[in-house]
């Protein structure tokens, strides 16, 4: 499904060949959001669509800027699911969670339905000639007053030809360029970069380097272009001989620390001394001092990046003197020789091209509060959330003659608009973007408006063409003709070159602004009293809020604290201990900024002289002003940001002073102190963690490169590769002081299978094929083995479905947690109305509350245990492990869960699934009581009911589902299906094309979207397959083994490189 | 029809179970067993009143239950993994509760123990009437109760039937069996007393309604010879059921891999427990109804000290149980078991490990005192004690194995919420409300057994009484 | 229908009829008893009950039953679960035994009811209530013409009613 299209069954590159000449009409006649509500076919096929068979249209992602090409894929006219697409060599058809979320943002139930205008205090529907006018009068009389000049147009950051276009039509109207803000943007790596390299983003090479040095730079955690970084890390980290060990300083081990093998945890701000003493700028005594580290830390770093073969330093961080730190990392990387190996800015990304400081905003900010400005323009951005309150921005807007929002959902800036244009969704809109120099992705409408909106650049384009005086430059009718015309090629090529979604071509280039002051104030070293340091960081899933309207990222548990549906605050267990605080006590937290009152959530991670907040959360309405209820609207409206975001978690940037990186004009995150007060309240996190500690059970095991070495000289002389890799583990254990595998610790023996299949595993996958395992069917003189017997004609016993884990290329992201809830239409559980009954009448209406019960419904869930450190309340050892576990349904050979059902509502299929029947199911709940895995998941309530209050999917998040999928009513239990649906569609295919299934033409949906490339999904029965082998490796491993379950997922141990390593 | 050894020819064995003189001196003709125990048959407020209570309960659980098939589980207190809870805990708490009464009818019936006369018929009734409320909660606690049928092997057109591997379908057949069998069991025993029923009532409906019920039962020798059989016969099927039933219940449990549910000692342990719990419901019940229906001559004091000692050997019994678990788990070596048992007694859940071991080990050993033994006040408050107690080992058994399983990431904990306990509430309501109906329709002693041990009238008289 | 029926207060006053009627050879005779009396079980000396036969066979269709539907229908649909053998007579057992009591149980109160001949819809002829309460009774189908000769029998062995039925 996800690398071949469904329509007429040729390979996907030939069928969007084929799909790209009529891609238009597909567009204009296949996607009609009237045609989905009905449920009878179409009278008359549009061309192209087979009723039931998707098409995929290539398009960008315009979640973040990195714009990376995307594949939509529509099922009668709607998106039903986002995947990388596989041409665009940039994320080689990964996708974060961010992007997938965008069908969220489309089918999200409080967008705006129609333009908008305020009329008496109230912003009231009109209709789009109505709106249209009114621009184009107030542009009328700011051009005739004269006032112009002091326009301010602020645009979220985008890549692309719009940025230019935009420009031009603000020059034609006499206004200043517009204001690309993008308050997720590293402004202190993108200032050093330039001052360094002369380009805003040089792209590097993980793969080179034998050592990676972060300063603070969370290249994991979103820290630029995540999905390019996060594949070239895995790529690096993911050849276990040779990879780079990492080391990451910082105050707060972020998820990029904790993928790191070391973390020298130095005080907040003192990373600038590191690396003045690195660069022997700054004695090792003042140095380790200022850092609070010990010196021979410090050496010992020295000593290694000096020994490394080829270092790659990177540097990010939010402080005062971020920049600076930064700037210092690149001229040592120059010094050590890594430009234009580890670091290359020859081959530069697009990603933060005419990007403007925050400092810009600053000063629009000023100008406005001076009643300076007549006229503001937004879209996309929402500055009235992300910027410090000292900024004023949304005092600011009060003072602005006429304001117009682009935004095509309602949030904190656009409620005080005047004027709501709501654009297009960028999954109804064209455009292209540039993110490597001369590679142009193509972005086209995946289906009709869902809304009555329009793209902005029409609407400018219309707007101009409605002025005399303009009209004659604008003879283009709309954005998507212009593209067209300036498409080397023209229309012709450009049709062609749609369905691959990538061209080597460029956008239209726009000229960066002149930056104006930088720095509002001068930094301070750190602002406010207090005995902690405030660390904030941005959301590795929300940014700085931009994700809080869309349940998929709200309910994805944060990759480091698994908190989800809630704001916290990280703390030392040390720190907790010393003001006695409990996991969950309601603390407040000061700055001179502001406070706010968080649950404490202790974290080994962090300095325990340090505390953590993220970014995200804590959406509001400013003013709350209530919209008129339009007329189709069914539903209550929500100001602020929308239903999901309402009243959860706080807003961090309460606690931002607004001082700035003196340098990039950047605000500084991570240099304030703040004030700690419990409030003797405790509150239940909203966590998805049970234990943080495996207690030896070996579920996320590692080893070392040299205990695989050790094992392998063991291996020469042991017969099977099963023995080998038994033996392998063992030992590998027993390298690390055995305190891994769980066998050894339960007094199980590990070697001999009690009760073993009858017959003989397949190589190094410990569990059967699926039909020998079984009792007397795997005896010979069995009798009827229906479907069972290698000889019934549906041939399905000969396959054995199974998925591998490289545990040493997963990061944490959580990227797959989020395309199993788009493929397979899981119900997001932790918005406010979905919660449970406190008595008859009152309902739990916390966000979270089903979250609180343990109800989240992730059909894979990624487990994060920490090893070591185990004293943490009374001693700071920033040494320990962490194991990020992708735990799904194991899909056991012998499955426990099988023989307790009373109504076989689950059982083995003969490829070696476990299968579960879901109207067969009557909810006796025994399945889960009995798997040792705990990864089935049961409707408390009518998620998928319309009507109830627990329902998942409001109007019109409905058009997601995924029609190969049933949406599970309440009462029966449901779990990873291996893509049930995606293997059968497959098979289909190949025989609807009489030929066998060839080696991974299709995997599930996790591992497509896997930005680590961890995943590998495949029939572990036929060796041409890549999971055969994957399984045979020396790393390979079982989870609970001794339990005899014979599970299908292998996990492949993760590697730590010490130093010897 | 305690006896049916055919006596040796010539010389007249006397039933070998103590005659009145001996268990109940009180009670001296047929004339006074008819009129004493019919007496009790007279609605008294006490019993509306109780009867009215009973049926609010009854009603508390029923309102909960449509509540719950509309809204759906989600407000019941589960928190995955712990997916069993108050229905699963409270449905074993019912099954166990009716083993009593099926013992004193079968098991003991056939041991000839004397003491079982006058109690069986309330206890049987108990059986019949827990088994009723225990049956209804695997239909309470599953998610979708309207599909239930799917558990019956009905035939139906694709001929699938259910999964006849699963310990809960041996349970659909073990309690339909269990019901069955016990409620023709408590039927049977009483048509020789709706005979005399019949044929004391004078209201005209009523009597045919008794005609009726005792199936015109006249007291012929040839019906008596049959009879008897056919009661032996029960009893003997019975007995193994006493054993079988809470064996299979509590294979729900062994036959999971679960640490703390798979051990082999269950089914025993789960039998005595049931045995335990079950007698001291038939004091709960029997202590009252001696007391407030003068029927203390009947049910003695004598009765009761016999109870007792069955009570406290099956305290015994059941607390060895416990021992020997936590010597396996040691010994096993296999650290999620070990961690259960600890989290058991001085963890997460150690208030609930407690309570088990002071109300089944500790309290009971009361019983070696005679003096409390024959203290009828003394063994309703134990009762009630120990009633409790075996609430909370099926708690301790369901709910801490499941919140902390292999898998550490999803250790959890549980607190039941206020739906669980309206259907224990209703539960009980429910359970009360049959049971009062049953004790002003019917003999709550069984006239029939006990004119068989008080001495007929003789012409030449021998120690008999005129 | 016709006969003789006796009321007698004593247990031994009626089995001393019994002998002697049996002596006699009286036919059609039955004997009413509040409850179970070996006295009169040994006087009439009847042979066993046939209900035993009953049960029989009722268990042992029963248990067939039991194990034949579970094992029929999952070799009927072989779908595997856990491992585990399609048709596994083990855990078949169960349903084996369970089966076997129902239908035990059923089967031996059929074949009480068939020999005892109950439900009986008629009760008023050849009964006297006080045969439920105290007392206990002979009832003799016979012709009139015995009636006196039977009357003096059983007054002599002290029955305090004798009352012909006719």
């Amino acid at each position: 499904m996800s690398t071949e299209s469904g329509a007429t069954g040729v390979k996907r590159r030939d069928f969007l060949k084929i799909l790209g000449v009529t891609s238009a009409a597909t567009v204009v006649t296949g996607c009609s959001t009237d045609h989905v509500r009905k449920l009878i076919p179409y009278v008359s096929n549009p061309d192209n669509t087979v009723p039931g068979v998707s098409n995929y249209f290539a398009s960008t992602c315009r979640e973040c800027a990195t714009s990376c090409g995307i594949l939509v894929e529509t099922r009668d006219g709607r998106a039903l699911k986002i995947e990388g697409n596989p041409n665009a060599e940039l994320n080689r058809g990964a996708l974060c969670a961010k992007g997938q979320s965008a069908l969220q943002g489309l089918y999200n139930p409080d967008r705006f339905r129609q333009p908008m205008a305020r009329k008496n205090g109230q912003l009231t529907a009109v209709t789009w000639d109505d709106a249209l006018q009114m621009l184009a009068t107030k542009l009328g009389e700011v051009r005739s007053k004269g006032q112009a000049a002091n326009a301010v147009f602020i645009n979220q950051h985008e890549i692309g030809s719009f940025p230019a276009v935009l420009d031009n039509w603000l020059r034609d109207y006499g206004m200043p360029a517009h204001i690309s803000y993008d308050a997720d943007a590293p402004a202190s790596a993108i200032a050093a970069n330039k001052a360094a390299y002369g380009v805003a983003w040089p792209s590097l090479d993980f793969d080179a380097a034998s050592l990676i040095v972060s300063f603070g730079a969370d290249f994991l955690d979103g820290w630029g272009p995540a999905v390019p970084l996060q594949l070239a890390w895995a790529d690096a980290r993911g050849k276990v001989e040779g990879a780079p060990r990492a080391i990451y300083i910082g105050a707060r081990r972020s998820l990029t620390g904790l993928n790191a093998d070391a973390w020298i945890a130095c005080r907040p701000g003192s990373e600038l001394s590191i690396i003045q003493f690195l660069r022997g700028t700054k004695p090792v005594a003042d140095a380790a001092a200022a850092a609070d580290v010990s010196v021979a830390t410090l050496e010992g770093l020295k000593k290694e990046i000096a020994g490394a073969r080829r270092s790659l330093l990177l540097a990010g961080g939010n402080g005062v003197d971020s920049t600076q730190m930064a700037t210092e990392v690149a001229e040592y990387n120059k010094t050590l020789g890594n430009v234009g190996i580890t670091i290359k800015p020859a081959s530069p990304l697009g990603i933060y091209e005419r990007l403007d400081v925050s400092a810009a905003v600053f000063n629009a900010a000023d100008r406005m509060n001076a009643g300076a400005v007549p006229l503001l323009f937004v879209r996309g951005a929402n500055p009235v959330h992300t910027l410090p309150r000292s900024v004023k921005f949304a005092e600011g807007l009060a003072k602005v003659g006429f304001k117009v929002s682009f935004t095509n959902v309602p949030d904190e800036t656009t409620e005080l608009a005047d004027l709501v244009l709501p654009d297009h969704h960028s999954l109804e809109s064209w455009g292209d973007a540039e993110p490597t120099a001369n590679t142009l992705h193509l972005q086209q409408p995946a289906m009709e408006p869902v809304f009555s909106t329009r793209a902005t650049a029409d609407v400018l384009i219309a707007v101009a063409r409605m002025d005399t005086a303009l009209a004659s430059k604008y003879t283009m009718t709309d954005y998507r003709s212009w593209l067209a015309s300036r498409f080397p090629g023209g229309q012709a090529a450009q049709m062609l070159a749609l369905p691959k979604g990538v061209a080597s071509a460029s956008s239209l280039r726009a000229t960066d602004r002149a930056a104006g002051d930088l720095g509002r104030k001068p930094s301070a070293a750190f602002a406010g009293a207090g005995d902690f340091h405030l660390v904030i960081n941005p959301s590795p899933t929300l940014g700085t809020g931009a994700g809080a309207n869309k349940p998929w990222l709200v309910e994805l548990p944060d990759p480091v604290s698994k908190i989800a549906w809630q704001s916290w605050v990280e703390m030392h267990p040390m720190a907790c201990k010393k003001l006695g605080l409990m996991r969950g006590d309601l603390v407040t937290i000061e700055t001179s900024a502001g406070k706010v009152t968080l649950p404490v959530y202790n974290y080994l991670g962090i300095r325990p002289d340090t505390i953590a907040v993220s970014l995200g959360l804590g959406h509001k309405s400013q003013s709350n002003r209530k919209f008129d209820a339009d007329g189709d609207r069914k539903v209550p409206f929500y100001s602020g940001y929308g239903r999901y975001a309402e009243g959860v978690g706080i807003n961090a940037v309460d606690l931002v002073s607004g001082d700035t990186d003196a340098l990039s004009g950047a605000i500084a995150y991570t240099s304030m102190k703040a004030k700690v007060t419990r409030t003797g309240e405790n509150i239940d996190l909203i966590t998805t963690e049970g234990s943080a500690r495996q207690h030896s059970r070996g579920i996320g095991q590692a080893s070392t490169l040299a205990a695989l070495v050790a094992a392998r000289t063991k291996k020469e002389g042991a017969p099977g590769a099963t023995e080998g890799a038994a033996t392998t583990q063992h030992d590998a254990n027993a390298a690390e002081g055995g305190h891994e595998l769980g066998p050894k610790e339960w007094g199980g023996n590990e070697h001999a299978f009690v009760g073993g299949a009858p017959t003989e595993f397949l190589p190094g996958l410990k569990s059967p094929v699926a039909n020998d395992a079984q009792g007397d069917l795997g005896t010979q003189d069995s009798k009827d083995k229906g479907m069972y017997s290698e000889k019934h004609w549906s041939g399905m016993a000969k396959r054995r479905w199974a998925m591998t884990v490289d545990l040493s290329r997963c990061t944490g992201c959580s990227a797959c947690v989020t395309a199993c809830y788009s493929e397979n239409n899981i119900p997001t559980v932790g918005a406010t109305w979905q919660g449970r009954a406190l008595s008859p009448t009152v309902w739990d209406t916390r966000p979270g509350a089903n979250i609180i019960k343990g109800r989240e419904m992730a059909w894979i869930r990624l487990e994060r245990y920490f090893e070591g450190a185990e004293d943490s309340e009374n001693v700071f050892d920033p040494g320990f492990d962490t194991r990020f576990v992708p735990m799904m349904c194991q899909h056991c050979g012998n499955a426990p869960c099988e023989p307790v059902c009373p109504v076989y509502a689950t059982y083995h299929s003969p490829d070696g699934l476990n299968v579960q029947v879901y109207n067969r199911c009557v909810g006796t709940r025994y399945c889960s009581n009995n798997c040792p895995y705990k990864v089935r998941y049961y409707n408390w309530f009518g998620y998928g009911e319309p009507g109830r209050r627990q329902y998942a999917f409001p109007e019109p998040m409905q058009m997601q589902l995924n029609p190969d999928v049933t949406v599970r009513g309440k009462g029966v239990m449901e779990k990873c299906t291996f893509c049930v649906q995606r293997i059968r569609e497959a098979e289909t295919r190949a025989d609807l094309e009489q030929r066998p299934l060839q080696a991974d033409e299709f995997t599930t949906a996790c591992a497509q979207a896997c930005p680590s490339k961890a995943i590998t999904f495949g029939d572990a029965a036929d060796p041409t397959w890549t999971v055969a082998r994957q399984v045979e490796d020396e790393r390979a491993y079982h989870v609970f083994e001794v339990l005899n379950t014979y599970t299908a997922v292998v996990y492949l141990k993760k590697i730590n490189h010490t130093v010897e390593a | 029809m305690a006896t049916t050894a055919k006596p040796v020819q010539g010389k007249i064995k006397r039933p070998n179970i103590p005659s009145a003189g001996i268990q109940v001196p009180a009670v001296s003709s047929f004339e006074q067993v008819d009129d004493e125990i019919l007496a009790t048959l007279k609605p008294s407020s006490k019993w509306f009143m109780g009867l009215g209570l009973a049926i609010a309960a009854m009603l508390v659980g029923a309102s909960a239950w449509t509540y719950q098939i509309y809204w759906g589980l989600g407000n019941a207190g589960y928190v995955p993994p712990v997916m069993w809870g108050v229905y699963i805990i409270t449905f074993v708490f019912w099954v166990g509760i009716g083993h009593a009464g099926t013992l004193i009818s079968a098991i003991l019936y056939l041991f000839r123990a004397g003491f079982r006369t006058t109690i069986y018929r309330a206890s049987e009734a108990m059986t019949v009437f827990a088994v009723m409320t225990a049956g209804l909660f695997p239909i309470i606690h599953i998610g979708r109760p309207w599909k239930f049928f799917l558990l019956i092997p009905y035939p139906n057109w694709r001929l699938l039937f259910p999964q006849f591997k699963s310990p809960l379908l041996w349970d659909v057949f073990a309690i339909s069996t269990y019901l069955t069998i016990s409620t023709t069991f408590l039927y049977l025993g009483l048509i020789p007393d709706f005979a005399v029923m019949r044929d004391k009532e004078t209201n005209p409906i009523r009597k045919r309604i008794f005609a009726m019920l005792s199936l015109g039962w006249k007291n012929t020798d040839r019906e008596w010879r049959h009879f008897a059989k056919m009661y032996m016969f029960l009893a003997a099927f019975s007995t193994p059921l006493v054993l079988s039933v809470h064996s299979v219940v509590s294979f729900d449990f062994a036959m999971a891999l679960t640490p703390g549910w798979h051990t082999t000692i269950f089914p025993p342990y789960f039998v005595g427990g049931a045995i335990f719990s079950g007698f001291a419901m038939v004091w709960t019940i029997l202590i009252p109804i001696r007391k407030w229906w003068n029927l203390e001559h009947y049910v003695t004091l004598n009765h009761l000290d016999a109870t007792a000692k069955v009570v406290l050997f099956t305290s015994i019994m059941v607390g060895s149980g416990y021992l020997s678990e936590f010597f396996i788990a040691w010994f096993s070596g296999v650290a999620p078991e070990q961690e259960y048992f600890w989290n058991r007694v001085f963890g997460q859940w150690w208030w609930a490990g407690w309570i088990l071991l002071l109300c089944n080990m500790i309290f009971p050993l009361s019983l070696f005192s005679q003096k409390l033994r024959r203290n009828p006040t003394w063994l309703f408050i134990l009762s009630i004690i120990i009633n409790i107690g075996m609430w909370y080992e099926r708690f301790v058994i369901v709910v801490p194995s499941l919140s902390h399983e292999f898998e550490p990431w999803q250790w959890t904990h549980y607190t039941p919420s206020w739906i669980d306990m309206c259907f224990l509430v209703g539960s009980f309501g429910w359970f009360f409300m049959w049971f009062l109906l049953f004790i002003k329709q019917m003999p709550v002693i069984a006239i029939a057994e006990v004119k068989e041990i008080v001495p007929p009238k003789m012409k030449n008289d021998h120690g008999g009484h005129h | 229908m016709q006969g003789v029926l006796a009321v007698f207060p004593q247990l031994d006053a009626v089995c001393d009829a019994i002998r002697d009627l049996k002596a006699r050879k009286v036919p059609k005779v039955t004997v009413y008893s509040p409850t179970i009396h070996h006295e009169i079980d040994d006087a009439i000396d009847a042979p066993t009950s046939v209900v035993r036969v009953f049960t029989l066979i009722g268990a042992s269709l029963g248990v067939t039953f039991g194990y034949w539907v579970s094992i029929w229908s999952s070799q009927y649909w072989p779908l595997q679960v856990g491992g585990k053998a399609i048709a596994s007579w083990i855990p078949y057992t169960i349903m084996g035994f369970e089966m076997f009591v129902m239908v035990g149980c059923l089967s031996t109160v059929a074949g009480m009811f068939i020999n005892a001949q109950i439900p009986r819809l008629v009760t008023n002829f050849g009964y006297d209530a006080r045969f439920t309460h105290g007392d206990y009774g002979i009832w003799i189908e016979t012709t009139p013409d015995k009636f006196a000769e039977l009357e003096a029998t059983l007054k002599s062995h002290g029955a305090v009613e004798v009352r012909g039925e006719r």
